[in-house]
């Protein structure tokens, strides 16, 4: 694996000196208690809290690297409250060294993982390698919903904790999806970087893609043991990526024709032609797993249109049926029956008017995501009057929205296409 | 990768479109009538429909229509003054007027 974090600052950087000692008490609080690790970009230590007394991890950045670097990476880490994000405690300074305090994760990181069985022999399983790709994606689909890309998706930061945690680690390149200067500057980790980020060209609002493409290398690895590229220097590892997008099957012929093509799709060299966010990665290797589970055998894609109007019931299901021929359409026009049909049978997509007669649109997500019904499905708001606001919360909510419009078509055809790879 | 839908189904949609378009004109008489009765919640909601329904077969005049006469009903709550009134029976007749045109134009 390699997974040396770049940056423009890199280059700068010559103190290879601890910024802090051990025994050290900084902010009069963390005592300083060992060196966890060292990068390019600065330094994590273990450090005790003595007035909560719990074990925290501590960032400090090299001085040459710029102030807001921990404060972007803090600020992103406090926006999100997830089990699969590491949890952001403070932030401070001390002699001037601007500090994070982190949550202490313990456990080992994925690329140590992969380092361990690769030496041993021993592959991870389709449905081992399933549960963390989903658990991955789910944290990295947090991220992408609270409009932020991480930029640095690779093994040695995703970390494996007890009790079945995978926690994503490491926001120092963090960047909202909309920065105009972040997608033309060259950051993140070599191997683990799509061609446009290689390039510093990625498209405006693209920068979640660089994401997805980053876990499909992360993939490919997890399930194969083996790099994806051997390149090493810039320009022949931009021809490599750009020449042929790897198949894991070819290393390991057990890995499901869908799973394949999949993690191939998310590191396609064009990143119009990858999943279009980490939620849908999400949802497709949710479906995968299920499969898995069930011994491999695909069950009917499944679909719960739920509108109040039997013309827009009508025309979902034909749109629907015409990517999906074989798809199990079930109709209603109501949100209350929609939610018992959902605890009958959770489908795989769930088109939803946000205006319905009894219970709303975003009460109907409110409730299946507190009963924790929705997780498996694909929720899509489609509706002809969403706010700002609506689709904003709908976000949050990890539901996507479509609009009834001329485009509507197309966009629901495209959109079930991604969710059938493979089928 | 993504792609559109294929011939077959596109002929399918035209046919499911251009059902709807056969049925739009009555549709848009229907909610006139309703605002003629002055139940302006039932007005308001069928306006929603055809505002959706309309959108999602692509006629995008009529919903666009529609739009503005439930915006103009919602505005203007459960008892609109005679000029609001009449300013919404101007938009039921604009959502009449493309409605009557969509379903001239549509194959």
């Amino acid at each position: 694996m390699r997974d040396r974090t770049t940056d423009p600052d890199a280059e700068a950087r010559a103190d290879a000196r601890s910024v802090f000692e051990v025994g050290r008490v900084i902010g009069g609080t963390y005592e300083i208690r060992a060196l966890l690790g060292a990068g390019g970009m600065g330094e994590v230590y273990e450090a005790h809290d003595r007035t909560l007394n719990r074990r925290v991890a501590l960032k400090v950045v090299r001085p040459s690297i710029a102030d807001d670097y921990l404060l972007r990476e803090g600020r992103a880490l406090a926006a999100i409250r997830h089990p699969g994000i590491v949890t952001v405690h403070a932030m401070g300074r001390e002699d001037d060294v601007p500090f994070l305090v982190l949550e202490r994760v313990q456990g080992l990181s994925l690329d140590r993982m992969i380092e361990e069985r690769r030496a041993r022999g021993e592959p991870f399983g389709i449905g081992e390698a399933l549960d963390l790709l989903v658990a991955c994606a789910d944290a990295l689909a947090v991220v992408h919903r609270a409009g932020l890309a991480h930029r640095d998706v690779k093994p040695a930061n995703v970390m494996l904790a007890p009790g079945g945690r995978v926690v994503l680690m490491d926001f120092g390149l963090v960047l909202p999806d909309a920065d105009r200067a972040g997608r033309r500057t060259v950051a993140g980790s070599l191997h683990y970087m799509a061609p446009e980020a290689l390039t510093g060209d990625v498209a405006e609002g693209a920068m979640h893609l660089v994401d997805v493409y980053a876990l499909g290398v992360l993939a490919y690895e997890l399930l194969t043991g083996a790099d994806a590229f051997e390149e090493s220097d810039p320009p022949a590892l931009y021809r490599a990526k750009t020449r042929a997008i790897p198949r894991a099957s070819d290393r390991r012929p057990d890995v499901p024709a869908p799973l394949d093509a999949l993690v191939s799709q998310m590191m396609a060299p064009d990143a119009h032609d990858r999943p279009q966010g980490a939620e849908a990665v999400l949802w497709q290797l949710r479906t995968l797993r299920t499969r898995h589970a069930a011994g491999g055998q695909p069950r009917p894609f499944s679909v719960l249109v739920v509108d109040d109007d039997p013309d827009v019931r009508e025309a979902l299901a034909l749109y629907v049926r015409s990517a999906a021929p074989d798809a199990d359409i079930e109709v209603t026009g109501d949100g209350r029956q929609a939610v018992r049909s959902v605890r009958r049978r959770v489908p795989d997509l769930l088109l939803l008017d946000l205006d319905l007669p009894d219970i709303n649109g975003i009460e109907v997500c409110m409730l299946l995501r507190g009963m924790q019904l929705g997780d498996a499905c694909m929720i899509v708001s489609v509706s002809g009057r969403a706010t700002r606001a609506d689709v904003e919360l709908l976000q949050q909510l990890g539901v996507r929205s479509l609009e009834k419009g001329p485009a509507l078509a197309t966009e629901l055809v495209q959109l079930v296409q991604r969710m059938r790879p493979g089928r | 990768m993504s792609q559109g839908p294929d011939p077959a189904t596109l002929a399918l949609m035209a046919e499911a479109r251009a059902q709807f378009a056969a049925a739009l004109t009555a549709k848009a008489t229907t909610l006139v009538e309703i605002l003629g009765r002055r139940a302006w919640d039932d007005a308001r909601r069928a306006a929603h429909r055809l505002r959706g329904s309309a959108g999602t077969y692509g006629f995008a005049e009529v919903g666009a229509a529609a739009a503005s006469l439930e915006e103009g009903l919602l505005e203007a709550g459960g008892a609109p003054s005679p000029e609001v009134v009449a300013r919404l029976e101007a938009l039921a007749r604009e959502v009449q007027a493309a409605a009557d045109r969509a379903a001239g134009a549509a194959p």
